[in-house]
């Protein structure tokens, strides 16, 4: 576990002057699952964005692997980031858009075919293969992008809200198909979630931010202790709701 | 990063060289022509062509005739299409491709059609002779190059109904009014209820920012006018070509002076329309960041 | 029984414009109170597939311009309209753009004469190019200012994080969905350009000729039957066009 692949150090950014992160920290091990919880608006994305290369931050420094790659452009980074719309691509079909990635680093057909359609059956996607977007449900979506991002081996994943469009009986399958071929791939991923019971769900590692700021915790039981993730209040409500239940 | 920042700014340095640069050096030149500081009459700096058009009638009557004409093409444009799109309503190719047959006439090709047909000459003047409205030419109303501008109406009107139209039927289904009047109708609302409480309101108001572009438009338009208007009084773009290019040079930085008055008013009332908008704007930027 | 009235009626309005000129192009003599010209001749249209009269040497510089404006202002708009839509401020660029755009480009044109003769362009092709550059060319922005939405920023960073350089991501994402606003710009400009009369007039001084400044000559001089014909020219292209795809004519965007 202590084998760290993404390390992130004081990253800051502000956008017209109004700042967006203070000094964000954390580090991510090997195939574990880091999660972040916040609101909307506590600059997660943008620290996602900065992550994958698509912002620049203001300060602060970036390792991939013990590698700086604050000056390596998106493209070259192997990093893939995917949030809460699917974003498929809509010109091409559900086997094509997972090739997309496979496609880039010219790889011979033969494999492309024998990856795309390895994943496809992961996914459990093999009816849908030669559908296009438009006509695939939230969910489907949600996993043709999953697959697309985990086929290239990125080196680290990150997912901003993967499952926030979706509804509460399709999130919960996806959150364990998810933690699933995560875990089956080995990928290192950094998961960003407004939802407590979510992030504790998902991580194995967790962080919150709030405003800006990023707060990293050893383990899971100092996160329960600390009151400001809510997750004490949370726990204090069911107990109260199971000790009424008792009393009647 | 850097290169993409680059390329960037040459992308704007064309876009300023392409709108901005052409819009101020021809404002510059007018503002310079008409204060008589240049052009073939100039001795000076001299405030008299702006006196003399701003306290004349002329431009005032023309900038109040080509209102005129602007408010009365659109109104009347608005109401056919209003009025078609919620008859057609369900979606139809061969009457929709229908309307889609004006958009391929210019503005010089309409006026010349309007012309053929409403001149003393034209052919709504033959017809009535034919089954015996009237006795001889002469006895056909002037629908051409007449003071109230009848021809220039139609012909805008002509050209503004197809475009409307096809919005308004666009607009219909994207605002999905037929579920909202559904809605109302189950909350007790009559049809002519439902007609000016809901569908007529959301429509003018979808399409609010294009209403007030096409009165520019019209208020601005040349080929129209030109051909089917009079010579007082003209329209503002008339107006201003008939200066420039009258023998009289004292005319011309009269023109300029029209010009550049016209240049400014556009450039406010743009302004105007857009306040609100950017308002809305800021908001939506804003959420992008989080 | 009443709708099919009304639609009939809606067809014949539309379609008697077309119907008139087309009559009007093959008469050769119409006198009151006749309703429909009272001799026909093909010697006008036969005039325009004759290489020694005016007329296709007209039609061949009307396409030249514009042909070489909807070329150059698809190519350069579709560019700048993204950084113009993915700038911070985006709606100060796109009013900027609308200046121009709503501008009377008659009058527009008249203050801009010096600079062209100034510059020895006018009277030139090259002159009426560059003008209609400047009214077209903002056209071109605000129609691809919607395209380059932020699904569409998104795709591309998206596209970006899975390994595509940007000029792969040209390639294969935003070149494929982007096909069909291409095509509605250039065909869009392409019409304006086709059409347009005050400010080529203006520019060209009367040296160069094209089919809309024909019409305008033919109905002055009063040559009815040829000023009908000019008129047909004009309309049947973007009709052929409107019957391959009528998205190619018409709009949301069009004018806002």
């Amino acid at each position: 576990m202590n084998d760290i692949v993404l390390d992130i150090q004081n990253i800051s950014k502000a956008f017209q002057k109004e700042k967006v992160i203070t000094e964000a920290s954390f580090k991510a091990s090997r195939n574990a699952v880091f999660s972040i919880l916040g609101k909307s608006g506590s600059g997660k994305t943008t620290l996602l964005k900065i992550i994958s290369g698509l912002e620049q931050q203001d300060s602060g420094s970036l390792f991939l692997e013990h590698e700086e790659i604050s000056a390596i452009p998106a493209h070259k980074r192997n990093i893939v980031y995917l949030y809460q719309d699917a974003l498929l691509f809509p010109h091409l079909d559900v086997f094509e858009n997972i090739a997309f990635g496979l496609r880039l680093r010219k790889i011979p057909k033969k494999d492309i075919v024998k990856q795309v359609n390895k994943m496809i059956f992961d996914l459990q996607l093999e009816e849908h293969s030669h559908k296009m977007p438009t006509q695939l449900s939230g969910g489907q979506r949600q996993r043709v992008a999953f697959g697309r991002a985990l086929i290239i081996k990125p080196k680290v994943l990150l997912l901003d809200e993967p499952f926030g469009a979706l509804d509460v009986d399709t999130r919960k399958q996806m959150q364990q198909l998810c933690k699933q071929t995560i875990l089956n791939y080995k990928i290192t991923t950094v998961f960003v979630t407004h939802d407590l019971k979510e992030a504790l769900l998902m991580g194995d590692q967790i962080g919150k931010m709030e405003n800006g700021v990023l707060k990293t915790f050893i383990n899971q039981s100092e996160f329960l202790n600390d009151p400001t993730t809510g997750a004490k209040e949370e726990i204090e409500f069911w107990k109260n709701i199971y000790k009424n239940e008792e009393r009647f | 990063m850097k290169q993409t920042r680059q390329i960037a700014i040459l992308y704007k340095v064309i876009f300023v060289c392409l709108t901005v640069v052409p819009v101020m050096a021809g404002l510059i030149y007018a503002l310079l022509y008409s204060f008589g500081i240049i052009g073939i009459m100039n001795n000076g700096f001299t405030g008299k062509y702006w006196i003399a058009v701003l306290l004349s009638d002329m431009f005032w009557v023309s900038l109040g005739y080509s209102l005129y004409i602007a408010l009365v093409s659109i109104t009347i444009s608005l109401v056919f299409a209003l009025s078609i799109s919620l008859f057609i309503k369900k979606r139809n190719i061969t009457i929709s491709y229908l309307f889609y047959i004006p958009l391929c006439f210019p503005a010089v090709v309409m006026a010349f059609y309007s012309f053929q047909l409403w001149s003393k000459s034209g052919w709504i003047s033959r017809i009535i002779y034919q089954i015996g409205g009237i006795k001889e030419i002469s006895s056909f109303p002037d629908l051409t190059n007449d003071t109230l501008g009848f021809s220039i109406v139609f012909t805008s009107v002509l050209m503004i109904v197809p475009f409307f139209t096809i919005l308004f039927s666009n607009l219909y289904h994207s605002e999905k009014l037929h579920e909202l009047k559904k809605v109302a109708q189950n909350l007790g609302a009559s049809s002519f209820q439902i007609l000016i409480k809901i569908t007529i309101p959301v429509l003018l108001k979808r399409s609010w920012f294009t209403i007030c572009l096409f009165i520019i438009f019209v208020m601005s338009s040349y080929e129209i006018p030109l051909l089917l208007g009079k010579q007082n009084p003209q329209m503002i773009s008339v107006l201003t070509m008939q200066k420039l290019q009258r023998f009289n040079l004292n005319d011309i930085p009269q023109a300029y002076t029209i010009a550049s008055l016209y240049v400014m008013i556009t450039i406010f009332v743009l302004t105007l329309l857009s306040i609100g908008g950017i308002k809305k704007r800021f908001i939506t930027k804003r959420r992008a960041y989080a | 029984m009443l709708k099919k009235v009304y639609i009939s009626l809606g067809v014949s309005v539309v379609l008697f414009p077309l119907f008139l000129l087309l009559i009007l192009s093959f008469g050769k003599q119409w006198s009151y109170p006749h309703i429909i010209p009272k001799e026909f001749s093909l010697v006008h249209w036969i005039s325009v597939f004759q290489l020694n009269s005016t007329l296709p040497i007209t039609i061949l510089k009307s396409l030249v311009i514009s042909l070489s404006v909807a070329t150059i202002v698809t190519a350069v708009s579709f560019f700048s309209a993204k950084h113009v839509s993915y700038s911070v401020h985006r709606k100060k660029w796109l009013f900027l753009a609308y200046i121009p755009y709503v501008c009377s480009p008659v009058i527009f044109a008249a203050t801009l004469q010096f600079y062209f003769t100034y510059t020895d362009l006018s009277g030139t092709m090259l002159g009426i190019i560059i003008a209609q550059l400047f009214i077209t060319y903002p056209f071109g922005v605000i129609i691809f200012s919607n395209f380059w939405n932020d699904n569409i920023k998104s795709i591309e960073q998206l596209s970006t994080t899975l390994g595509s350089s940007p000029v792969q991501t040209f390639q294969k994402v935003v070149f494929p969905l982007s096909k069909s606003v291409l095509l509605l710009c250039f065909f869009q400009v392409f019409l304006i350009s086709w059409f347009e009369y005050g400010l080529t007039t203006l520019i060209g001084v009367g040296k160069v000729k094209t089919l809309t400044i024909s019409v305008f000559q033919y109905i002055q001089e009063a040559n009815l039957f040829l000023a009908a014909l000019a008129s047909c020219l004009l309309v049947i292209p973007p009709m052929l066009l409107l019957f391959i795809n009528k998205r190619f004519v018409f709009t949301n965007q069009q004018i806002g």
